[in-house]
């Protein structure tokens, strides 16, 4: 744990809590909603590691329908296939698109297990008070934040193909159940990334609530 | 250009709090800086964006703002692909294509796709645009107005208008095998959105629009 050099003073320490939103300043105790933009002004979310536990813990659960259920089916009159994640990927880079391919990995594969590790881990490094860099932990918290939407693209990709290739009989295809899987997974563990209130990084006490 | 923020040591018996601000990123308390128009401040320890100051920021994100709308518009209405294969010719619309996944069944992910791409996107430029547009032109200030703020900067990660358009070129790639695909204008269109989007979030300086909402409590 990194103690503050001299001179340096935390807004809570100084009696005073800024709001998330605009950035307003108001005394520690008072109660009412920040005098600038009307929001609730806590000086550390509330329940901020609870919500980030539970939302995580949900896009984890939902993460595992997501790879074993089917995202696409594909109806044609040479016969009826279906594809994960994971074979989705298998067959673009068999096609001779590896750039697409692997576009399509890291956003479906590699970024959510990639987001559900950072989490973790930061999260654990709070609730045991771990000794980790401060710095480090911030610039995670970053990436997890602007990475996590991009998860989406294989959603959109099932739901523009599904909406588009409507050929009756010669050619359709229909979103299978882990997509909807996949979509909640992609929800929950953004809202479980924004859940974190930055500044407990910093807090010398680690002081949860 | 970024200047740096000094802190003192004499912050104890500093309580008005209009002379200091706290970093969002780690709460670390520093005076608040008079910054020339286009200069913006850093914490010293975390070294997130604490104050910035953008040239003329109602204007340029009001014109972005309601280009924005108007392409979203423009997006809904025309044809955003058309696709052919073995004679057979389809061209949809994004609306039509929310409506098809509605109508065969598929109603959860086309209100996902709708609300993520369509509705999320427009809520947060109409309420950008009413607060930039009443700021603007000197109308009197409501009450609501820094809530429609808040929202406006809230909903800024569900609008996913970038993502669906790396969805759509992916699209474009897996079924060229199986079908002939072509893009329309609404596709460009909406290029030009995220294009504009992505500038609107590097325009619009938050700190004016909230002393601007201040002015009138």
């Amino acid at each position: 744990m990194v103690i503050p050099e001299q001179g340096t003073v935390n807004a809570r320490e100084a009696g005073l809590k800024s709001c998330m939103t605009c950035g307003a300043l108001q005394e520690l105790r008072e109660p009412r909603p920040c005098r600038q933009c009307g929001a609730i002004v806590l000086s550390r979310r509330a329940n901020s590691l609870q919500r980030v536990w539970a939302f995580l813990i949900v896009g984890m659960m939902a993460y595992i329908p997501a790879n074993i259920a089917p995202i696409m089916l594909t109806q044609s009159f040479s016969g009826n296939t279906s594809d994960t994640i994971l074979s989705g990927v298998v067959s673009l880079i068999d096609s001779g698109s590896v750039g697409v391919g692997l576009i399509i990995f890291f956003a479906s594969i590699g970024i959510p297990i990639a987001k559900f590790m950072i989490i973790i881990g930061l999260a654990l490094s709070l609730q045991f008070r771990w000794d980790m860099s401060e710095h480090t932990a911030h610039r995670l918290h970053k990436i997890t934040e602007f990475i996590g939407r991009w998860s989406m693209i294989d959603v959109f990709v099932v739901a523009v193909l599904a909406a588009l290739i409507q050929l009756d009989s010669i050619l359709t295809i229909l979103p299978g159940a882990g997509i909807n899987a996949f979509a909640l997974s992609v929800v929950f563990t953004m809202l479980s990334a924004i859940s974190f209130d930055p500044r407990l990084f910093w807090d010398t006490d680690k002081h949860v609530s | 250009m970024t200047i740096a923020v000094d802190q003192t040591d004499q912050l104890s018996g500093q309580r008005s709090s209009n002379d200091l601000i706290a970093c969002p990123g780690c709460d670390l308390l520093h005076f608040r800086q008079n910054l020339q128009i286009g200069e913006f401040a850093r914490c010293e320890r975390c070294s997130d964006v604490l104050q910035t100051r953008k040239p003329h920021t109602i204007d340029r994100s009001l014109a972005l703002v309601l280009a924005c709308i108007a392409l979203l518009i423009i997006s809904l209405c025309l044809p955003f692909m058309s696709l052919s294969r073995s004679g057979i010719e389809s061209t949809i619309s994004v609306l039509d294509a929310v409506g098809a996944l509605w109508m065969s069944n598929m109603r959860w992910l086309g209100l996902m796709t709708l609300g993520f791409i369509v509705l999320l996107p427009l809520a947060r430029l109409s309420l950008l645009g009413w607060v930039l547009w009443r700021i603007r032109f000197n109308r009197e200030l409501r009450r609501s107005m820094p809530l429609a703020f808040r929202w406006a900067i809230k909903l800024e990660p569900w609008a996913m208008a970038d993502i669906f358009m790396v969805g759509v070129v992916v699209s474009l790639v897996k079924v060229s095998t199986l079908a002939n695909l072509q893009v329309g204008l609404a596709f460009w269109s909406l290029l030009i959105l995220v294009a504009l989007s992505i500038l609107i979030n590097q325009l619009l300086c938050r700190d004016s629009v909230w002393s601007y909402l201040n002015k009138a409590q």
